[in-house]
Formats: structure tokens, C-alpha cells, sequence
């Protein structure tokens, strides 16, 4: 119709309806149903875009739409269903490549159909809100061919036989999957989860739950995990490469339920390849790998923490309670340093530094470090020894990084107080005898015990260096007024304030004359500037270095403990001289002379005194005379010595006692300062309170707590509210 | 001396005074003089006007009650008598006068019903604070010895409480942390007995505010039930 009849120039509203032929629209649609076939046909090539389109477009026009839109769907749809028996008859491998080719074919065909019925599409199919053509042409595909029972059940179990064939190693053509799979993801999410995911999911499960089975009754746990890994990638894989996106959370889940979730306790405690095995060996790689793997599923960390810290607890526990380890305190020290640096290194290089293990780790020191009521004042000794001789040759950096981890192991001690009075006794002697390596370590110490607890804690320990500082001042001052003095003996003071430096009592002893001389002087020179002041001179803390001429001529300089020097002086007057005698001249307290005479007569390479009978032990009954025979081949030797030692039982009571009798006060002060605060507080608020308030100190007991509040009920501190017996009130 | 009305006085005793300031009508002055009157019976021995402790024992011959007994200790109470063993004329006449007791017989008659009075429940505990208080017998003493809290326990408690008392007495007895006992303590102990299901002590928590000796004692009772 390609010419128009001419017209008036006037143009009228197209106001009366255009009488046209029914049989037109028949005409029409045969022209639009045989282009329709070819197109099925790949004959397509021989049609007029142009004049198919105008058809449609003129049967839309007049009113005709819903013949073309029904026609359109009866001949797709038989179209179809004479495809899906092709693709029903294909045998084998053959089956999925002509689906394949038939979906391809239909697309193609069907965008064909859409461009020619556009007009239908914007118009007819809007207005009557019926399906577009492009739906609709794959809803006639789903319905005729997917779901065609003959197809559907088939094309599902080829899909998945071939994923179980690649799963057991084999390739397969994967263009061909991703082909297929996408044309369920066309077809809408629903038709790929209904027809494709759900079922793949299910098959997954099964395929993994009997593997893993197998695995775990034929593989140890890094074996497993390995083999747990590969197949999580693969499966990412898979998804990748013909997969819906969305389906990677869907399917790792699945692996992660079956492989891990479902085989977690059995892995994590399988003997001799579980966690603990590989902790103990660390197993840096398969620990990362286990890392990674259970943080996927719920609960899995918390699994291997648990393990972890479980394990930890009972190996600290045999480590702190094994008498055998407690001998030597700088060695159980160390070895504490040692698993620390191991679990730590694990937690960094295979758990990826995370906290929660970080925190199971220290709590778990926390935990048995504590069960051994000596490890405050073992790690006291340790520290001691450290600062003696331990860091000697040590670089500055590498001194702070032992005393850094001392201060880990100290932060995991309840009772810090005890640590404070070992560490005082141990300190006290080191500046003492002049033993400490380095005063910058020392001093370093200190500040990061300040750091941690507070100013308090610290101030007493800061005023024995003080007074240690002094006491050279003094010593100064007194040669420089008493020049007559350089002749003749040294004599070296530290003066030490009382309240700073831990108790002794001062023990008596009558010193010899030249020295007790020279004290005199110096007690007077100094209470000559120090008015009000009381000294006391502390014989038992005393060295002394003494130079000897034996029998052969040997020269010897002793060093040796002020009582040691007020023995062996004796026998400058004297060539022999039994018990009684010393005992009497010196006025030393008879344990004290016991334990001097033993180190200066029964100890092979030192005993410069010999005594009779050669027994082992000192008797009151014994003579002592001086060895002249003694030989060294040090010109310097050391007999006395005031190192740390590990307390003796007795020792160990009297400072726990000590350690309860200063807790008492500090006690009252908390509940005191609390109960100020408050005016009126119940019992148990009290007692957590309190508890808060001492933690940085020492674990308090809720019993002893108990009896400070009724003893200061006793003292009208506090009283109990007379209505309601729970609470407790300040009174002013 | 009879006097029917307020007299103008011109002496200026104690007594005189309490006399006439207090009549109320003859009976009752011949009364206030019985009572007067029996108590000085007993305060002679002594130079001031007080009965002393043999002055007590002898009282409580001729009420045929024994000393130890608690109707003894609840006369006291009565009486608000401050120092142990000694009842002033103004506490004497106290008690005597809520009791309407001027002889020996009425008195013996006015127990019962002054024990009964006592035990009620408003009135028993100030009692039990009492006679704590009663036995502090040094100035700013605090606290009681064993022995004495034991019998005490005894005389105050042991007729309702008979079980915890002695069970209690016993626990006292052999345990070492305290000497002496507070007031605090023994007010507990009042409380244990009236809260506390004995002897199961299934309803006793050691982790409240009870007092320290309690928890002791009931850490005992379970070892020995065990």
C-alpha cells in the first residue's frame, strides 16, 4: 500500500471508524504466523523487517490486538513444544547441548518477534496489562520445555550428575553449564532456585556429608582441614566460573556445615593431629588454617578458644604445681616466659593477632600463674637475678624488652602486695651488697611498677635509691672532715630510713675495736648534723673486706659478712679459740654465729678456719683455729654471701603473716572510704566494692572483709540499720 | 507519817520531796510508804541508800526464786535498774508501783504476770538488748566474756530457744576466734533464732551480713551433721 490517494488539503478529525475487512485481520496474521515459523525456521533471512512490523502494527491499530497476541502465544507455544520433543529425543551428552541450542535459538528468535510486535508491546499488551512479548516468551519456554516432565527431572540430574563428575576430579564443559545454568538465571531467581539451586544445594550436602565422613575416619586433622580448604576454593570456583553470584554464600555454607560444623569437636580433639598437637608443635600453617576455616561457622572460634584455653590452664597448671619445677625459681620463671612467647607467637602468626585470643591467652595465666602461692616471690628472684647478673652485655633495647615481659607476667599476679615485699627484701639486699648490673634497669623497673600501680606503690622503693644516693653525700662529707681518717680502716655507711626499707630487727654483736672506733665517729659526725635522729647500726646487713697473710706467706683479701669479719678478727689475739669463746666476745645471736662459723669452716675452697672435730655441723662443744695451709688461687675471695635466696618455711610464714596483717588496714581504709562515699550501703555491694577497690592490690577475701566491717562496727565506724539488717551506715 | 494532802515542807530530803510530790491520795502514799519501807529492808546492810548484791540474794530467798533466774533479770527491767547487782530506791519504786506489789507476797503474785509482759513479742526485744547492757559492768566496756554470754544465753533464751541455745553454748565453748562477745553479735544471735530454721539452717546464707561468728558456727553445725 504503498501509494496514497490524494486528499484535500483540509484535514478533518479522523472521526468515523474505518470499516474494515474481518478477513484483513486474518490475511494479516497468516502473513505474521508464516514469519513467525520461518523465523523458528532460521529461514528468516527472506522477511521485510519493515513490513512484518507495519502489519502488526496495522492489526494493533484496528483493533486487532488480541488476535495477534493470542496467535502469537498458540504459535510459540507450538513452536516449542515440537522443540522440546527434539531435545527429549537426544541420547546422552547430546541432551544438554541441544537444550542449549534450542534456548539459543528461541532468544534469538524471540527478540526477532519482539522487535516486530513492539508496537503491540507498548501499546495493546500496556493497556490490558498483559505479559510484554519478551516474558512471555520465556515463560512459554519455562512452561514447554523445562518443565515438560519429559525435561525437567532430566535436564535437573544432568546438571548435577556433572558437577558430582567434576567434584570427583573429571573436567567438564564448563561453557556449556554456565550456558544452561544462566538460562534458569533468565528465567527468573525463582525458576533458578525452585529448578536448579535448591536441588544443587541438596545434592551438595549429601555429596559433602559423605565425604567428609570418609576423610575424617581416614585423615588426621591438618590432612583434613587441607582437604576441607580445597574443596571451600573449588567450590568458590565453581560459582564463578557457571554459577549465580548469589549461590557462593549458599554453597560455602553448605561445605562449611558439612565439612567443619558438622566434624568440629572430633577435629579439634583428635589425638595426635588436633589442636593441641599442633600447638604444642606449632603448627603455624595448619593453625592459620584451622583459623581461617572455623571462623566461618557459628561458634567455631569459641570451640578452638576453648580448647585453647583449656589446655593452657591444665599445662600452667602442672607447670606452676610440679615441685620438681618450683627448685630453681629463676628457671620456673623463665619457662612461664618461654610458653608465653610461644602462644603469643602463635596467636600472631596463625590467628591473626586476634583479641579474643589474645584475652583466652592472658587469662589463662591469669589462672595458674596464681595457683602457686610463691610466684610473686618467684618472679621477685627472677627479676633479682636478671638485675645481678642475668642482663650483663645486655643491650639497653633488649633490657627493656625482659623487663616489659616480667611486667606481663607481674599484671597476671593477685597478689601484688607480696610481690611488693619480695621484691623490697630482694632489692633492699641488692643495693645493699652493690650487686645490682645496672642502675638504669633498675630505675626502669621501678618506673613501670609506677605505671601500673600508681605512685604508692612505688614511693618506698624510690627512697631506698634515695637513701643509697645520700648515704655517698655522707660518706663524703664525713672523710672530708675527718682527713685523719684516710689512714686506717674504710669504713662505708648507708644510711637507710625505717619506714622505706623492710624490717629487721637489729641484731647485737660486739664489733672489733678499730672498727667500732671508727662507727663511733661517724655516728657522732653524722647525729652532729642530723638532730632528733636515731641510728641503729644493722650488723646482720654488714660486708666486710679483710686482708689475710697465711701460714705459707699466701695473701689473700676476704670478702666476708660484718659477722664473719668479728670472728676472724678474734684470732688476731688468739690462735685457737673454742665455741664459747667467740660466742662470748662477738655477742653474736648463737643461729647467726652458727651459719658464720659453718661458711668460714666447712666449706671447701673457703674455709679459711678450721675447726675441731671435722664434723659437718658446728657443735657448742667446738675449737676453731685459724687454716694455715688455706690456698685460692683467686687473690680475692668471697665467703660471705648476702644473695636472695628462696625463703625457708618458716621464713615463708612469717611473711605471709606479714603480707595479712598489712592487708587488715588497707581493708578498713576501703571500706572506710566507700562507706563515706555512700552513707548507707547493703552487704553484698559492700563486699564487691571493696573487692573493685583491692583487685590492683591483692584478691580480698569476702571472709576478712566480714570481720574489718565488724570490727569497725565495734570501733562506731559503722552500724547495722535497725530496720533493714542488710544495710550498713556511716556514721560520722 | 500519814499525810492526807501536800504538806508545806520545811525539810529538804530527797525522799520528802519525792513523797509529796507524788501522792496521789492516801492509799497511795501508804502504799509508796510500804514500798518505802520493804526497801529499806533490804538497802540496810549497806550505808548508802541502794540494795546491794547480798540485799538481791536475800530478795530472792524471800521470793523463793533463785538468783541465776530470769524473772530476776526481768524484775531489773522493770525496774530500768542501770548497775548490775544494785537496785536505787527510784528504780525500786518503779517497778514496784507498775506492779502494784508492796509486800513480799504481792510482789512473789506479780511475777508470773511481769513474765508474761516481758515475753510479749514489742517488749522482748528491748529486753534481750537489755540484758546485754545489764552485764556491762566496766565503763566503756563493749563486750561480754564466753562464760558469761553462755549463761546468760542461757537464762534469757533458753526456755524458747532451747536447741539453738545450746547448741550455740557449745559452739562458744570450743571455738578459739573470739574471746568475748559484742553487741552486735548477740543481737544476731536473737535474730538467727527467730529467722533461721533450726537445725536444718536451710534458709541461712553465710554470704549475707550476718556476723562472722554465726557463719562459724553454722560452717560447725554442718560439719558435725555431715
Amino acid at each position: 500500500m504503498s501509494n496514497q490517494k490524494k486528499r484535500n488539503f483540509q484535514i478533518e478529525a479522523f472521526k468515523h471508524r474505518v470499516v474494515v475487512d474481518p478477513k484483513y485481520a486474518d490475511k494479516t496474521w497468516q502473513i505474521l504466523e508464516r514469519a513467525i515459523h520461518q523465523i523458528y525456521n532460521q529461514d528468516a533471512s527472506g522477511l521485510s523487517f519493515e513490513e512484518l512490523y507495519r502489519n502488526a502494527y496495522n492489526m494493533v491499530l484496528h483493533k486487532f490486538g488480541e488476535k495477534l497476541y493470542t496467535g502469537f502465544i498458540v504459535t510459540m507455544t507450538a513452536h516449542l513444544k515440537e522443540k522440546s520433543k527434539l531435545i527429549e529425543a537426544a541420547q546422552g551428552g547430546s541432551f544438554l547441548e541441544e537444550l542449549n541450542k534450542k534456548w539459543n535459538e528461541h532468544n534469538k528468535a524471540l527478540e526477532m518477534i519482539r522487535d516486530i510486535l513492539m508496537y503491540m508491546d507498548r501499546t495493546y499488551i500496556e493497556s490490558t496489562k498483559k505479559t510484554h512479548v519478551h516474558p512471555m516468551g520465556f515463560s512459554l519456554w519455562r512452561d514447554n520445555v523445562v518443565h515438560f516432565t519429559k525435561i525437567h527431572t532430566r535436564l535437573l540430574n544432568t546438571l548435577l550428575d556433572l558437577v558430582q563428575k567434576e567434584r570427583t576430579g573429571e573436567v567438564i564443559d564448563r561453557g556449556l553449564m554456565r550456558s544452561v545454568i544462566k538460562m534458569f538465571m533468565d528465567l527468573g531467581e525463582s525458576v533458578y532456585q525452585e529448578d536448579f539451586e535448591k536441588p544443587f544445594l541438596d545434592a551438595s550436602s549429601e555429596f559433602y556429608k559423605v565425604e567428609s565422613q570418609e576423610f575424617i575416619e581416614s585423615c588426621d586433622c591438618g590432612d583434613y582441614l587441607k582437604k576441607a580448604e580445597k574443596r571451600l576454593t573449588e567450590e568458590i570456583d565453581r560459582v564463578a566460573h557457571y554459577l549465580d553470584p548469589k549461590s557462593e554464600e549458599k554453597i560455602t555454607s553448605v561445605v562449611e556445615k558439612e565439612m567443619i560444623a558438622n566434624h568440629m569437636q572430633r577435629l579439634v580433639h583428635m589425638e595426635n593431629s588436633g589442636l593441641v598437637y599442633m600447638l604444642l608443635h606449632d603448627k603455624y600453617e595448619d593453625l592459620g588454617r584451622m583459623y581461617n576455616l572455623f571462623r566461618r561457622v557459628t561458634n567455631g572460634l569459641l570451640t578452638v578458644r576453648d580448647v585453647m584455653t583449656s589446655h593452657l590452664r591444665e599445662m600452667g597448671k602442672q607447670l606452676v604445681t610440679d615441685p620438681e619445677k618450683s627448685k630453681d625459681p629463676v628457671e620456673f620463671v623463665q619457662r612461664l616466659l618461654d610458653e608465653r612467647d610461644k602462644y603469643d607467637k602463635v596467636i600472631s602468626t596463625a590467628f591473626g593477632n586476634d583479641k579474643t585470643f589474645q584475652n583466652a591467652l592472658n587469662s589463662s595465666f591469669e589462672h595458674f600463674i596464681n595457683l602457686n602461692a610463691r610466684s610473686p616471690e618467684f618472679i621477685s628472684l627472677f627479676v633479682d637475678d636478671k638485675l645481678r647478673k642475668g642482663l650483663k652485655g645486655f643491650v639497653d633495647v633488649d633490657v627493656e624488652v625482659i623487663l616489659d615481659k616480667v611486667m606481663m607476667l607481674f599484671r597476671y599476679l593477685q597478689e601484688k602486695d607480696v610481690f611488693e615485699k619480695y621484691y623490697k627484701q630482694h632489692l633492699a639486699k641488692r643495693l645493699l651488697s652493690g650487686k645490682t648490673v645496672s642502675d638504669d634497669a633498675e630505675r626502669s623497673l621501678i618506673v613501670k611498677l609506677k605505671t601500673e600501680c600508681g605512685y604508692q606503690f612505688t614511693s618506698k622503693l624510690e627512697g631506698m635509691f634515695t637513701d643509697m644516693k645520700t648515704s655517698e653525700d655522707t660518706m663524703r662529707g664525713f672523710y672530708g672532715s675527718h682527713p685523719e681518717l684516710s689512714e686506717g680502716p674504710t669504713l662505708i655507711v648507708q644510711v637507710l630510713t625505717t619506714g622505706s626499707w623492710p624490717t629487721q630487727p637489729a641484731v647485737p654483736c660486739n664489733l672489733p675495736a678499730e672498727v667500732s672506733v671508727l662507727c663511733e665517729k661517724f655516728r657522732s659526725y653524722y647525729l652532729g648534723t642530723h638532730t632528733g635522729r636515731r641510728l641503729t647500726w644493722q650488723t646482720n646487713m654488714g660486708t666486710a673486706d679483710i686482708k689475710a697473710l697465711f701460714g705459707k706467706g699466701q695473701k689473700h683479701e676476704l670478702n666476708v659478712s660484718t659477722f664473719q669479719m668479728c670472728v676472724l678478727m678474734l684470732f688476731n689475739n688468739a690462735d685457737r679459740l673454742s665455741y664459747k669463746e667467740i660466742e662470748q666476745a662477738t655477742e653474736i645471736p648463737a643461729s647467726d654465729l652458727k651459719r658464720c662459723l659453718q661458711s668460714l669452716a666447712c666449706v671447701k675452697g673457703k674455709n679459711v678456719i678450721k675447726k675441731e672435730p671435722m664434723s659437718k655441723d658446728i657443735g657448742e662443744e667446738d675449737s676453731f683455729y685459724v687454716n694455715e695451709k688455706f690456698t685460692s688461687k683467686f687473690y680475692k675471695v668471697k665467703i660471705g654471701t648476702v644473695v636472695a635466696q628462696k625463703e625457708t618455711e618458716p621464713e615463708k610464714q612469717e611473711t605471709r603473716q606479714r603480707v595479712e596483717e598489712d592487708r587488715k588496714p588497707q581493708i578498713e581504709a576501703a571500706i572506710v572510704r566507700i562507706m563515706k562515699s555512700r552513707k548507707i550501703l547493703d552487704h553484698n555491694n559492700i563486699i564487691a566494692e571493696v573487692t573493685k577497690q583491692l583487685q590492683p592490690r591483692f584478691l580480698a577475701n569476702p571472709t576478712e572483709i566480714k570481720k574489718r566491717i565488724e570490727s569497725l562496727i565495734e570501733r562506731d565506724f559503722l552500724e547495722r540499720d535497725s530496720t533493714d539488717r542488710k544495710l550498713y551506715r556511716y556514721l560520722a | 507519817r500519814n499525810r492526807s494532802q501536800p504538806s508545806s515542807f520545811t525539810s529538804s530530803s530527797a525522799t520528802d520531796l519525792f513523797r509529796s510530790a507524788s501522792s496521789k491520795g492516801s492509799s497511795s502514799s501508804k502504799g509508796m510508804d510500804r514500798i518505802d519501807h520493804l526497801f529499806n529492808h533490804y538497802a540496810n546492810r549497806s550505808s548508802s541508800q541502794i540494795i546491794d548484791p547480798e540485799g538481791i540474794e536475800e530478795l530472792c530467798s524471800n521470793l523463793e526464786v533463785p538468783h541465776t533466774d530470769v524473772r530476776i533479770l526481768m524484775l531489773a527491767w522493770k525496774m530500768k535498774a542501770e548497775k548490775q547487782g544494785y537496785f536505787t530506791l527510784e528504780e525500786w519504786r518503779r517497778a514496784l508501783k507498775a506492779m502494784r506489789a508492796d509486800t513480799i507476797s504481792k510482789l512473789k503474785k506479780a511475777l508470773p504476770e511481769l513474765e508474761k509482759e516481758v515475753r510479749r513479742p514489742s517488749n522482748f526485744a528491748d529486753f534481750y538488748v537489755y540484758a546485754f547492757r545489764y552485764c556491762l559492768t566496766e565503763e566503756k566496756q563493749k563486750s561480754i566474756d564466753i562464760e558469761t554470754i553462755c549463761q546468760l544465753l542461757d537464762i534469757v533464751l533458753g526456755s524458747t530457744f532451747r536447741a539453738q541455745v545450746d547448741y550455740f553454748v557449745d559452739y562458744l565453748k570450743i571455738q578459739n576466734d573470739y574471746k568475748v562477745i559484742n553487741m552486735d553479735q548477740w543481737l544476731g544471735f536473737y535474730r538467727f533464732c527467730n529467722e533461721i530454721s533450726f537445725p536444718d539452717m536451710s534458709n541461712y546464707n553465710p554470704e549475707l551480713a550476718w556476723p562472722l561468728i554465726l557463719d562459724n558456727f553454722f560452717e560447725w553445725m554442718r560439719e558435725k551433721q555431715a
